[in-house]
C-alpha cells in the first residue's frame, strides 16, 4: 500500500478489489458512481469511490462481514457506511440486477498500472435515470454532451430494464 | 465556462482528472461552503 499522497489513494482501491477476488470474496466487480462517470466527462468534485461487487456468498450480507475484515486487517478503517484508505471513503456495494450487470459487461482499464473495471457510461446512464434525483439528471445531460455514448446499446439496456431517459 | 473547454477536459486521461478532483477536494476542504441563513459568526454579523 502506497503512503498518503496528494492524490486519491485510487490505485490502491483498485488493487484491493483485485484483492478481494483473489482471496475468493468477490466474484468481480467494477467502479461506479461519480468516479466512473468522471472517466467520461470532465473532473468534478466527488467524496468517495464507490466499488460495485457481485458476491461470491450469495447469502443476505452478501459476504459484506468477509471484505471489511479482510480490508480492515489490511489497515483500511471504518466509519459508518465507508471503508477509509488513507482518508478517502470507498463504499462497497453488492450488485444486483442492473448494478449486476453494468459490472459484468464494464469496460476494462489500467489505471496505474492497476488492472480495473470501470462501468459502461451507458450503464452509468441508465443507473441515473432509475434514480431520479436532480443530480442524476444533470449527470445523464453531462454524459450525453461530453461522452461517446452508443445510443443504441443505451436504448437496449433502458427497454430491458423497464427505464426511462428524464424529459429534458 | 465554455463547452470546447469542457470537451477538453472531458477528454483527458482518466489519472489527470483524478489528480484534479483531488485537487477540487483540496480547495473544498480549504473553502468549505457555508450553509444558507448561517451566521458569519456568534453574534450573527
Amino acid at each position: 500500500m502506497n503512503p498518503p499522497s496528494d492524490n486519491l489513494p485510487l490505485a490502491d482501491v483498485l488493487r484491493a478489489a483485485n484483492g478481494l477476488v483473489a482471496a475468493g470474496l468477490i466474484e468481480d466487480w467494477a467502479l461506479g458512481g461519480a468516479l466512473a462517470a468522471i472517466y467520461y466527462v470532465e473532473p468534478f468534485t466527488t467524496y468517495d469511490a464507490d466499488i460495485f461487487f457481485i458476491p461470491t456468498d450469495k447469502s443476505l450480507t452478501a459476504g459484506i462481514p468477509g471484505i471489511y475484515a479482510h480490508l480492515q486487517a489490511q489497515g483500511w478503517q471504518v466509519e459508518r457506511e465507508h471503508l477509509l484508505l488513507h482518508g478517502f471513503p470507498v463504499q462497497f456495494l453488492a450488485a444486483h440486477g442492473l448494478t449486476e450487470e453494468a459490472v459484468r459487461e464494464a469496460e476494462r482499464m489500467d489505471y496505474e498500472g492497476v488492472p480495473a473495471k470501470i462501468f459502461r457510461a451507458e450503464h452509468i446512464i441508465a443507473i441515473a435515470a432509475g434514480v431520479g434525483r436532480a443530480k442524476d439528471k444533470a449527470r445523464i445531460e453531462q454524459i450525453q454532451q461530453q461522452a461517446d455514448v452508443d445510443k443504441t446499446y443505451l436504448a437496449d439496456v433502458l427497454q430491458r430494464h423497464k427505464l426511462k431517459l428524464p424529459t429534458p | 465556462m465554455k463547452n470546447e473547454l469542457r470537451q477538453k477536459l472531458a477528454r483527458e486521461p482518466f489519472a489527470e482528472k483524478i489528480r484534479k478532483v483531488a485537487q477540487l477536494l483540496r480547495l473544498a476542504k480549504t473553502f468549505p461552503r457555508r450553509a444558507h441563513g448561517q451566521p458569519a459568526n456568534r453574534s450573527g454579523r
